[in-house]
């Protein structure tokens, strides 16, 4: 066997080590010293050199890299998660047919769906979810966040909510909990639109805070222009007035006056 | 995605009803003279011509006449001659001795032009996708295209877009667009270095089109906001730029620009492209429905067309209702056609609007209703019906589809009286865009005018000649002024 192909499995063994102690600064410090070896091999992407070891090293890398996507969300890194994922999908879609699938792909397909949902990157979201076949839009981890996106579309929030019950993945809990913050911030805008007022329990209870205190900290922090007063929230001055009846004189000049100029040049 | 191929124009019906090959051989020497006249005086206008009459014969091409045409036009026993020979299929091969005698009898001359040349490969390579000689297609689309990297004159540059389009198309009738993708990029950079715009246009297509294959829409975005754009030389190419961005933008959840470019697209095809026609009158009523849009009945009555899009009037028609359960029905039944059209992502998107729909109807007809009411008439299937129906009402409010407000106590919705139109401006707000557009459309079919160079040089004094260049002059730069003055 090729000694740097060994010199690398033996660091990620020692990696792979350290992130089942939950060691993680070692882990990310073996990761960065792993991702200067690879530059090394000549039959990654974007390369894609035939060399006799190809499979073995892509395999391996695309291990590493899997690994690394995992490492970030537990540290809670999300730009780590996106540059290592951009890694990582180069495996998955150029390098497919030479290697045989992983068994990680679709539970990281669709953390990363979630990620773009969460940041609220709806396109990118959509974009991504283009490449995948049927089949893989079947598969469970896929399907959770397609679900979800829809839900979310929909409005239906609590739907969102109750699908942290059933993340198909334990590293999928740290997103739901972002996601329950935008959901919460959603809830509040539609909130201000469609009611007048809410009692403080429904309010809070619609918001999902423990406790009245955490409620009126969220109000007076992120909606300052909401009204509390008899054990309610009043929105009516977040509505915005009635429109005014005024007519805009200088836009119908501007307007009449291209009109003109243009006719002058037809006749 | 493979029907909108064939986008050409219509071929004229020829008067002439005889087929026989002497004649199409006589009518493919006139092309090459016409080709040899736009080499020596440099006109590309003339070649355009030449491939368009070409498009005419294209039916009746035989491997004899196209043997005769190549011993006509390429020196016997070059090496191109021979390439081009070994491709063509070895039947007929006593009909093609008659051909070649008589044709070498009459023109002994000898041709040498890369123009010639090039032609000579295209009409090689339309007749092989046409006989489904994919194999021997790829073969000599790439040995053009080969040559063409080493050609640089401006009157190859029609050829070389026509010959990149059935490059690209042979790879794709074989499967294997991917194999191309990085000798495309490279054309690309070679035309954009030699100014050639046309082969840049048709390029750009091509690498758009190769991405969309595989459904890379995030690459096929970057090169396309990358890529230089200029005034679009051909319609045909144009047509299909606004068709991909349309396609682009739809997935990109930009429905309004989307619709904009699908719509266009459809409107600026030529009639006989019916199969990308239909391409884009799918795609246009997806996003129309996306939008919230109802379209009309007319757009699925077209002519030819009717039943290419029946699934889509039947969605079109279970969205207008609201009906979720009818919705997700159709959905079921087409899954076969919106997975071929690879529409189904976005139809998946649709079911939203479906909710949509229905609310609105429920927020017309009812002052007040209960939320349980909501739930049972949109057929929200979930654990917590009365929750959801809250929440999605809650965000149809804020997003403006319905007028209402919520009580939660009583666990009902109030609609609110809907105002009079006409006391808001947007009725001349959508007076002025039209307006607009008309004078719009007017401009741009002046500034479109085109007037053939030097004829009616005789008739005017160079006194009327200077006069009436001052007046398009001035007339132009109005135009230049005004569009400044817009922005």
């Amino acid at each position: 066997m090729d000694p740097k192909l060994t010199e690398v499995a033996q660091l990620f063994e020692r990696f792979k080590a350290a992130f089942v102690r939950n060691d993680f600064d070692t882990c990310s410090n073996f990761l960065s010293q792993l991702k200067v070896k690879l530059t090394e091999f000549g039959s990654l992407p974007p390369l894609f050199q035939n060399t006799p070891n190809a499979v073995k090293e892509l395999t391996l890398a695309r291990d590493i890299y899997e690994h690394a996507v995992v490492l970030s969300v537990k540290i809670e890194d999300q730009d780590a998660f996106e540059r290592d994922f951009f890694q990582l999908k180069s495996y998955y879609v150029d390098a497919h047919d030479r290697l045989p699938s992983s068994p990680q792909e679709h539970p990281i397909l669709g953390l990363n769906l979630l990620r773009l949902l969460v940041q609220n990157r709806i396109a990118e979201f959509h974009t991504e979810l283009e490449l995948l076949s049927s089949a893989a839009l079947e598969n469970p981890c896929i399907k959770h966040a397609v679900e979800l996106e829809q839900s979310f579309m929909e409005g239906a929030y609590n739907r969102v909510l109750s699908a942290r019950q059933t993340v198909p993945h334990e590293t999928y809990v740290y997103f739901m909990d972002l996601l329950a913050k935008t959901v919460r911030d959603e809830i509040a805008g539609c909130s201000e639109k469609a009611y007048d007022s809410l009692s403080i329990k429904d309010a809070r209870q619609m918001l999902l805070f423990p406790s009245d205190r955490e409620l009126l900290a969220y109000v007076s922090e992120d909606h300052p222009e909401w009204e509390v007063k008899n054990d309610a929230v009043y929105f009516q001055k977040a509505k915005e007035s009635a429109p005014c009846k005024e007519i805009p004189s200088l836009q119908l000049i501007n307007q009449t006056l291209s009109y003109a100029r243009e006719l002058e040049r037809i006749v | 995605m493979t029907q909108d191929v064939e986008m050409k124009e219509v071929p004229v019906p020829s008067n002439s009803v005889s087929s026989a090959s002497p004649s199409i051989l006589h009518n493919l020497k006139e092309i090459a003279s016409l080709l040899e006249t736009a080499a020596y005086t440099r006109e590309v206008r003339r070649i355009v011509r030449a491939v368009r009459l070409t498009m005419v014969l294209r039916r009746k091409l035989k491997v004899s006449v196209i043997s005769a045409f190549l011993n006509f036009a390429l020196t016997p026993g070059s090496e191109v001659h021979s390439r081009l020979l070994s491709f063509l299929p070895k039947d007929d091969e006593q009909d093609m001795d008659v051909d070649t005698a008589t044709s070498a009898t009459q023109v002994p001359a000898k041709h040498a032009l890369p123009e010639l040349e090039m032609y000579s490969y295209l009409l090689v390579l339309i007749f092989l996708i046409d006989q489904k000689k994919y194999i021997e297609a790829k073969a000599c689309a790439s040995a053009s295209i080969a040559r063409i990297k080493n050609l640089n004159r401006r009157t190859i540059d029609v050829l070389a877009s026509r010959l990149y389009f059935y490059y690209s198309l042979s790879y794709e009738l074989t499967g294997d667009l991917a194999e191309i993708r990085g000798n495309l990029l490279n054309l690309h950079r070679i035309a954009t270095l030699r100014h050639d715009e046309l082969g840049q246009e048709t390029l750009l297509n091509l690498l758009l089109r190769n991405y969309l294959h595989y459904n890379l829409y995030d690459q096929a975005e970057k090169l396309r906001s990358k890529a230089p754009r200029f005034e679009a030389h051909s319609n045909q190419q144009f047509c299909r730029y606004l068709f991909y961005l349309g396609k682009i933008r739809t997935i990109q959840l930009e429905y309004t620009d989307a619709k904009e470019s699908l719509l266009q697209a459809a409107r600026k095809a030529p009639i006989a492209a019916l199969g990308f026609r239909i391409q884009c009158n799918k795609w246009a009523i997806i996003v129309r429905l996306l939008l919230g849009e109802i379209p009309e009945r007319t757009v699925f009555m077209q002519k030819g067309m009717e039943k290419a899009l029946r699934p889509y009037f039947e969605l079109t028609n279970a969205v207008r209702i609201g009906d979720l359960e009818l919705f997700k029905n159709i959905a079921e039944k087409f899954s076969n056609v919106f997975n071929a059209d690879r529409t189904h992502n976005l139809i998946v998107r649709l079911r939203h609007n479906v909710i949509r729909t229905g609310l609105r109807n429920i927020s017309i007809s009812y002052s007040r209703i209960s939320l349980v009411d909501v739930a049972k008439k949109l057929r929200l299937d979930s654990p917590n019906p009365v929750a959801d129906a809250e929440s999605i009402v809650a965000k149809a409010i804020r997003d403006g589809a319905i007028d209402a407000t919520l009580d939660h106590a009583n666990g009902w919705m109030v609609s609110k009286e809907t105002g009079d139109i006409y006391s808001t401006n947007e009725p001349q707000a959508a007076f002025d865009t039209r307006i607009a557009f008309c004078l719009n459309l007017h401009n741009d079919a002046v500034r479109a005018l085109r007037f053939p160079p030097n004829s009616h040089k005789e008739k005017e004094s160079a006194e009327k000649r200077r006069e009436r260049q001052q007046q398009e002059q001035e007339l132009a730069k109005h135009i230049a002024e005004e569009d400044d003055d817009e922005f």
